[in-house]
């Protein structure tokens, strides 16, 4: 085993790595503290739009699937009946997302049944939009290429940019007298003024979709929304009756109101729906992007690699739950209340 | 005591508190599922991936505390 792992390319590689140690030690190359932000960054603006980094890597996602189902399903035949079988044997892309897309509907079928044709198309999206966002966040220049900017609040962190080097300093004490004496609206003229001493702060073009809260938040609702109207699509307005439930009272005052309270906890239990939903999500991709970024900070080489690989399979694990929870819930949503049958 | 120092106890309070119960649940959980695959090993593909699913919905307790600290930490 360890004279396998002993060749010359190994060696290279290993004498490669101490090297990159070394040299990084003595030219004092520091990596610069992780800037953290909660909030996606504005990057640029679009008339009265102001668009933010991950809104913009959302578009690029979207791009880049449309492109994926084109690419896909280029060659198969407009005309399938009378279509040679040598038209219809894939290969290439196509091969593969056949396979994938393939896979992905058996193990709906197998949840949904005969709802399958009604449910794939939406759960299907779901899955390969946040699979596809998830992993976005993961590429090398995610979230390290940007502009650089003055710090936007007193105290925080800075970079003194030199040529291509970047060295981590903290500028909290030429920027706090800043702060102190102008009144918060113009601290970025005070920073204008101030160039050379109040350091810069890297805001990324690109920024995974999934760490915005925004996109969660918008998936969950547009998720838990379709789950209403599913359930209306199969229960009519009897669906609808769950939400505000009087039949108890035939039975008795105290059903009654047994009724109703249950009614009014199963409303309130679709708008925690959206919360599960979009924290889950949100706050899976977005601890990874930052336990990525803190290890990287800790440890510059390598230490980060079984992360990256943890990092990869919780994208596809989050994936396949938000696309598993929404098509649970819409089977649900069309199974109608228990109690009618039983009675 | 600093507001910034309260803060930092906030934030630790609020993920390591968080993160108990989570850490019970998936110790059942695996616990479990392992006692299952030794009972019935042929079954070690469905169990497990009833196990993640079920982890993933323990881990998300934890997310939200984690949610938490992050806010607490970075807002």
């Amino acid at each position: 085993m360890l004279k396998k792992l002993l060749t010359v390319r190994n060696l290279v590689i290993l004498l490669l790595a101490v090297g990159l140690f070394v040299v990084s030690d003595l030219l004092g190359l520091k990596v610069p503290s992780p800037v953290i932000s909660l909030a996606a960054e504005p990057i640029f603006h679009l008339g009265p739009l102001t668009i933010s980094n991950s809104l913009f890597t959302a578009w690029i996602v979207m791009i880049l699937l449309i492109l994926l189902a084109y690419f896909a399903t280029r060659r198969i035949p407009k005309n399938l009946a009378q279509a040679s079988n040598r038209e219809l044997v894939p290969s290439g892309v196509q091969n593969v997302m056949e396979m994938v897309v393939e896979t992905l509907y058996n193990f709906i079928k197998g949840i949904a049944g005969h709802w399958t044709p009604k449910f794939f198309p939406v759960v299907a999206t779901i899955f390969f939009f946040v699979l596809a966002s998830n992993w976005f966040g993961l590429l090398p220049g995610v979230g390290s290429i940007g502009i650089l900017e003055h710090p936007h609040k007193a105290g925080e962190v800075g970079f003194i940019a030199r040529g291509a080097i970047l060295t981590g300093i903290r500028a909290d004490a030429e920027h706090k007298t800043d702060g102190e004496k102008q009144p918060v609206k113009d601290e970025k003229a005070a920073g204008d003024q101030k160039k050379e001493s109040a350091g810069y702060i890297v805001v990324p073009l690109f920024r995974a979709p999934s760490t915005d809260l925004n996109f969660t938040l918008a998936l969950a609702v547009m998720a838990v929304g379709l789950t209403q109207y599913f359930g209306a699509l199969a229960l009519r307005g009897s669906y609808f009756k769950k939400f505000f439930d009087l039949s108890g009272f035939k039975r008795g005052a105290f059903d009654g109101v047994v009724g109703l309270f249950v009614s009014v906890l199963e409303l309130v239990s679709e708008f925690a729906k959206i919360l599960s939903f979009s924290f889950r999500l949100f706050g899976n991709i977005f601890a990874g992007e930052v336990l990525l970024g803190v290890m990287a900070f800790l440890i510059p080489y390598f230490a980060s690699l079984p992360f990256y690989g943890l990092e990869v399979f919780i994208g596809f694990i989050q994936a396949v739950v938000f696309m598993m929870l929404a098509l649970v819930f819409f089977v649900m949503a069309t199974l109608g209340h228990g109690d009618e049958e039983h009675h | 005591m600093d507001a910034e120092g309260l803060k930092a106890i906030g934030t630790a309070l609020s993920i390591g508190l968080g993160a108990i119960g989570p850490g019970i649940g998936i110790g059942i959980l695996g616990s479990k599922a392992m006692e299952a695959i030794g009972r019935n090993p042929e079954a070690a593909g469905d169990v497990r991936t009833n196990m993640v699913l079920g982890m993933v919905f323990a881990e998300a307790i934890a997310i939200y505390a984690l949610v938490v600290a992050l806010i607490i930490k970075f807002v």
